[in-house]
């Protein structure tokens, strides 16, 4: 089996890693965290309600000061991660070097809008409460 | 397109297939394309968790934006988010979130194991960590897919 190449700027002995696979993992480390507190917060906290909230449940839910900026960096970091994976799916089917840049900068585009919806979705919502 | 189509058909395309296909080593090596996801011949337990990864992976993507769609009823007010809330309550769409529950688990845990043992924190035991996290994943499903059928009010 052949050992993994080295990055010449890593300390000695730490295999070779890009950094949009650091990116990935970090990201995916912080989402198993966060898509714990997101899925439990909002589907297995509220047993009257069969785990689903109501509008009004929803509302107060989101203008909570602490849950707001928790769901903006869920937001955040799963459409970091959501794009990493992409790009690494798309380049699976051999891109040219001008393709993958087109394909980065495309999902840095798609990133970017989503994000946007996604704090204008919270922020409406929450200034609703 | 055309021309490559033509390039693979070729002796030499079939023969290169062959070769990877046949490849010892990492899965990339083997993988001529997102195809080779699904192509399970000669494959060990890496190749299996590398394609279960990508395949919930692009799920879960699909449902980021589906769940945004999803709030996105929130905008029209209590009517709009009310009339979502009986469709989502039956057990079809129920099935559907036990579906979900199956993505993150699969997609988090698989993806876990190949952070700790890529950064070097676990020694190199895939297999054996790819079976012990997901028999854990297989348990949290079982518990949610209950829960979920049982809340339901």
């Amino acid at each position: 089996m052949q050992a993994p190449a080295q990055d010449p700027r890593a300390p000695t002995g730490e295999p070779n890693r890009s950094r949009t696979w650091r990116w990935t993992a970090l990201t995916g480390v912080a989402l198993l965290l966060l898509v714990t507190i997101h899925m439990v917060a909002h589907h297995f906290v509220v047993e009257a309600v069969g785990g689903l909230r109501t509008y009004q449940h929803v509302l107060d839910y989101i203008a909570n000061p602490v849950i707001f900026v928790i769901e903006s960096i869920f937001l955040v970091v799963i459409t970091i991660h959501a794009m990493l994976g992409l790009r690494s799916v798309l380049f699976d089917f051999g891109l040219s070097d001008r393709h993958k840049q087109l394909v980065s900068k495309g999902l840095v585009g798609l990133g970017v809008v989503t994000v946007a919806y996604g704090f204008v979705l919270i922020g409406v919502l929450a200034s609703r409460a | 397109m055309s021309e490559r189509r033509t390039e693979d058909q070729t002796p030499s395309g079939v023969e290169e297939i062959l070769r990877v296909r046949s490849a010892e080593g990492p899965v990339e090596r083997k993988s001529p394309g997102p195809t080779a996801w699904f192509d399970v011949r000669r494959r060990g337990t890496g190749h299996f968790a590398f394609s279960l990864n990508r395949i919930t992976g692009l799920g879960l993507v699909f449902y980021l934006y589906l769940h945004l769609a999803v709030l996105s009823q929130l905008l029209g007010g209590e009517a709009a988010w009310n009339g979502f809330l009986e469709t989502a309550t039956t057990p079809l769409f129920l099935g559907l979130d036990v579906l979900l529950v199956f993505g993150l688990l699969a997609h988090g845990l698989n993806g876990l194991r190949v952070a700790l043992i890529g950064s070097g924190f676990v020694p190199n035991r895939q297999k054996a960590l790819f079976y012990t996290l997901m028999t854990f994943g297989a348990i949290l499903l079982i518990y949610s897919a209950i829960h979920v059928f049982t809340a339901e009010g």
